[in-house]
């Protein structure tokens, strides 16, 4: 009983002792962390608006993919998405016009694997996306020969992306008919 | 303190090319040196850390909880890593994506605490943890070496002032040898190393073995 006793104080003072190591590193990195991620939701919406005014941001409570909306001025929306990547969950900006077709999207945080997923983060990966709205590709069988070469290897991270762009698209297009 | 602690892991007992330990990173992030100088620097503090805290405990830290205790030592070690570098580098903790909290799981950490830290000084753990963890960083960076210039004909290093940190390759930047840079260049290239790593190894053994 005693032996049993020692161990579990030993490993409840190690796991009290890494507890406040931790609490201190997250006190000395959260507000650094908060600024960086800010600026790159700040450069995201910029890239993403195409220069344009956009309004305050609404949350949306009910839905799996979108998290919420920022209008565009006059018309448009730039959706926050939630995609199922490899290496978990992806949130990405994505801009539509006023019939749910796609005008640009861009990625804000994933943790997908790089030199595969990771390729989505660059510019050139959205292009294939670009203009389409409800006939969006959803599978490899879709898109050219070129743009399947390209996604091989990260089928997951294409997946998630493509069906949260759909999501978002069916989305913008039942907010415009309501 | 022995200076043999620091240097066997650097060559002689180098955990990629002798142990064969920590393939998945190995593998995953040497498609750039700047993500290979990364994961080395994070595996030598968290490596160093954890060998020296491991070693101060041994024999506070009882038998049948020793896994566990490691494990949560070595996990605070790489959550502070990945707090400190999500902060103050976060090109670099963006381009590590999965792999950085994966060292909590790398064989190279967990296998040199219960090989060597539980069994050793403090001091011979911290030279332990440093030779080990610079003999895992030559090692990702002479691969991504590799794997860059050829897959992609660049060498990409930290960003310094007007310099953007990616130094072209010649030749080599407009006709790349693709398959580099791709999961199974990586496969090939490892099994090349190991290859020359054991004909080296061999011919240490017959020199000494002539010697005699």
């Amino acid at each position: 009983m005693k032996a049993y006793a020692k161990t579990a104080l030993v490993l409840c003072l190690i796991c009290a002792c890494a507890a406040l190591v931790l609490s201190l590193a997250n006190a000395l990195t959260a507000p650094r962390i908060k600024d960086y991620e800010d600026g790159v939701l700040k450069s995201a919406l910029e890239a993403v608006s195409g220069g344009k005014a956009v309004g305050d941001y609404v949350p949306v409570e009910d839905n799996p993919v979108v998290s919420g909306y920022y209008p565009i001025l006059p018309s448009g929306y730039i959706l926050s998405l939630r995609a199922n990547g490899y290496g978990g969950e992806i949130t990405l900006l994505a801009a539509y016009d006023a019939k749910g077709v796609l005008t640009a999207a861009k990625l804000v945080s994933d943790s997908e694997t790089p030199g595969l997923g990771k390729r989505a983060e660059e510019s050139w990966y959205m292009d294939k996306f670009i203009g389409k709205g409800t006939d969006m590709p959803v599978r490899k069988n879709m898109l050219s020969a070129s743009d399947a070469e390209a996604v091989s290897g990260a089928s997951v991270t294409f997946t998630g992306v493509s069906r949260a762009l759909l999501a978002g698209s069916m989305f913008v297009s039942m907010k415009e008919a309501n | 303190m022995k200076v043999k602690e620091l240097t066997k892991g650097i060559l002689r007992e180098n955990p990629v090319f002798i142990i064969m330990l920590g393939m998945c990173p190995t593998l995953g992030v040497t498609t750039q040196v700047i993500n290979a100088l990364g994961m080395g620097a994070g595996v030598i503090f968290v490596l160093t850390c954890s060998n020296i805290l491991i070693a101060a405990l041994k024999n506070i830290i009882p038998d049948s909880v020793r896994i566990p205790c490691y494990i949560v030592i070595i996990a605070s070690f790489v959550t502070i890593v990945e707090m400190f570098l999500h902060a103050f580098a976060p090109s670099i903790y963006a381009a590590l994506g999965v792999y950085l909290p994966l060292i909590v799981v790398n064989c190279i950490i967990l296998g040199r605490a219960e090989a060597f830290a539980s069994k050793n000084s403090v001091a011979d753990s911290l030279l332990d943890g440093i030779g080990m963890g610079l003999g895992f960083t030559l090692a990702l960076t002479l691969i991504a070496l590799i794997r860059e210039v050829l897959g992609k004909g660049t060498i990409t290093v930290f960003a310094i002032g007007g310099f953007n940190g990616v130094i072209s390759v010649p030749l080599l930047k407009d006709w790349p040898v693709r398959v580099m840079a791709l999961a199974p260049g990586a496969l090939l290239l490892m099994g090349y190393l190991k290859a020359f790593f054991n004909r080296l190894s061999e011919k240490k053994a017959q020199n000494q073995e002539a010697a005699k």
